[in-house]
């Protein structure tokens, strides 16, 4: 048996999808027009709206389920995704689905008064599904963006300290890449020079991972240090970051390495020939 | 024509339990190290196996960049079919087609490299992973799998 609705969207495809478009206006109309996209966002409209019709021709049920990998929900997390990310809220991917409900259901209603009832729940059931999954879509989305551009954020600049007379303290924070590896090499090849410094600690408790790449590139920072007469302790290697480093088969030859920042700075003082103590220990 | 972004829910990130990264930039090997190990933390890996999983996710990605010329780095969870889901393990997939590895023993060599590498790389991936297959053809591309069980 066909149902009401399901011959209506047959019959009346075209002109549905006509008005869904014509409906939806300002940010649909005007997508980046520079670089030539501009019908990209229609053909994910096309793709959306062919899903959703596909869904509603299903025969109607008291319960609308989607499966994760139905490529209606994919879609829908497509547009979600797009519309996350040139910033808007997630009205307007709700609001654009709820504009096509409001559509189908005017036509539905005029052509049927009486009998549309069923129709018209499981209409509603239908949106309501797909309304609830872009909502979690966009919270999801929002959620990846944030991380990464936080951080991104983390990843910028690399003061080099001075702790004591002689003793430098570089704490590296976030990813190190060729780029900054090279600035830190600079700012810290720099410092050494200009404070005569004669030990320097490089903490590595912020760095997320030790792999060959960053450890390349610390080796080269510590031989560099070196050349200009000052020693290396490293200090922040995690449990599991040590133990990586012993898979991968790396060693850094000659450089002292303490567990904690503190050890580390106990052991750099006693370099240079300090201690600190409590003052009841220093008496004599 | 079909349109092919509507299939490719994401140029990279998480979705469905994996997460497919595109190595073109230096950017993308970070992006792939970091994506691979919250990958790892949501199946529960211990901290120390995410860590080693993100450090092979990061060894290979870099392997695409600097000796294929960019690839495919893929980690996906892997699913026993007969329990209801259940996570098994952790499965890395790199995959490009750049010029191949004509010798993969000497490749596998700790110290071996043909760039400016440590050439602890695909040696230390083999190490932290519990399985690790390559497979390649010259001139035509590599593929690299490295499974963690959980
Ligand atoms: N995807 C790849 N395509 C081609 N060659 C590769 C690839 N991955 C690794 N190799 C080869 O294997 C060698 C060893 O790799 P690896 O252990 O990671 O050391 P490194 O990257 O430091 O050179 C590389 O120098 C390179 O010759
Ligand atoms: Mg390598």
């Amino acid at each position: 048996m066909t149902t009401l609705l399901q011959q209506l969207l047959r019959e009346h495809r075209a002109e549905l999808l006509a008005d869904w478009l014509k409906s939806l206006h300002a940010p649909w109309e005007h997508p980046t027009p520079q670089d030539g996209t501009h019908h990209e966002p229609n053909q994910r409209l096309h793709a959306l709206f062919e899903d959703i019709l596909t869904a509603l021709e299903r025969p109607p049920s008291d319960r609308f389920e989607l499966d994760a990998l139905d490529p209606l929900a994919k879609h829908l997390r497509q547009l979600v995704a797009d519309q996350a990310r040139r910033g808007a809220g997630s009205s307007e991917t709700i609001g654009l689905m709820l504009s096509l409900k409001r559509l189908i259901s005017k036509r539905l209603i005029e052509q049927s008064p009486s009998d549309s009832s069923g129709d018209l729940l499981w209409l509603e059931q239908v949106f309501e599904q797909l309304t609830l999954l872009a909502f979690a879509a966009f919270l999801d989305i929002r959620e990846h963006l944030i991380t990464q551009q936080s951080l991104s954020l983390l990843e910028l600049s690399t003061p080099v300290l001075r702790l004591w007379h002689r003793i430098l303290l570089l704490p590296l924070v976030g990813v190190i890449d060729t780029g900054r590896a090279r600035q830190i090499t600079e700012s810290l090849l720099e410092a050494i020079a200009r404070h005569e410094a004669r030990v320097t600690i490089l903490d590595l408790t912020g760095v997320p991972v030790l792999d060959t790449s960053v450890a390349q590139h610390l080796m080269k920072t510590i031989d560099a240090a070196r050349l200009l007469g000052t020693r290396v302790v490293m200090t922040g290697i995690s449990p599991e970051g040590a133990q990586t480093l012993t898979k991968l088969g790396i060693r850094f030859a000659d450089v002292i390495s303490r567990a904690t920042l503190r050890a580390g700075i106990a052991e750099a003082l006693l370099m240079v020939g300090q201690r600190i103590t409590s003052i009841e220990d220093g008496r004599p | 024509m079909k349109d092919r972004l509507l299939d490719e829910p994401f140029a990279s990130g998480l979705v469905d339990g994996r997460v497919r990264v595109l190595v073109g930039v230096e950017q993308d090997v970070m992006s792939a190290c970091r994506q691979a190990r919250q990958l790892a933390e949501t199946l529960r890996f211990s901290r120390t196996a995410a860590y080693h999983i993100a450090t092979a996710a990061s060894e290979l990605a870099a392997n695409l960049l600097i000796h294929a010329g960019g690839g495919l780095l893929q980690a996906s969870a892997l699913l026993n079919p007969t329990l209801d889901g259940e996570t098994l393990g952790l499965e890395l997939l790199a995959e490009d087609q750049g010029p191949g590895i004509a010798d993969l023993a000497l490749a596998l060599t700790e110290g071996y490299s043909t760039g400016h590498g440590l050439g602890c790389g695909l040696p230390g991936v083999k190490r932290l992973m519990d399985e690790f297959g390559i497979e390649s053809r010259p001139g035509v591309g590599t593929r690299i799998r490295a499974v963690k069980w959980l």
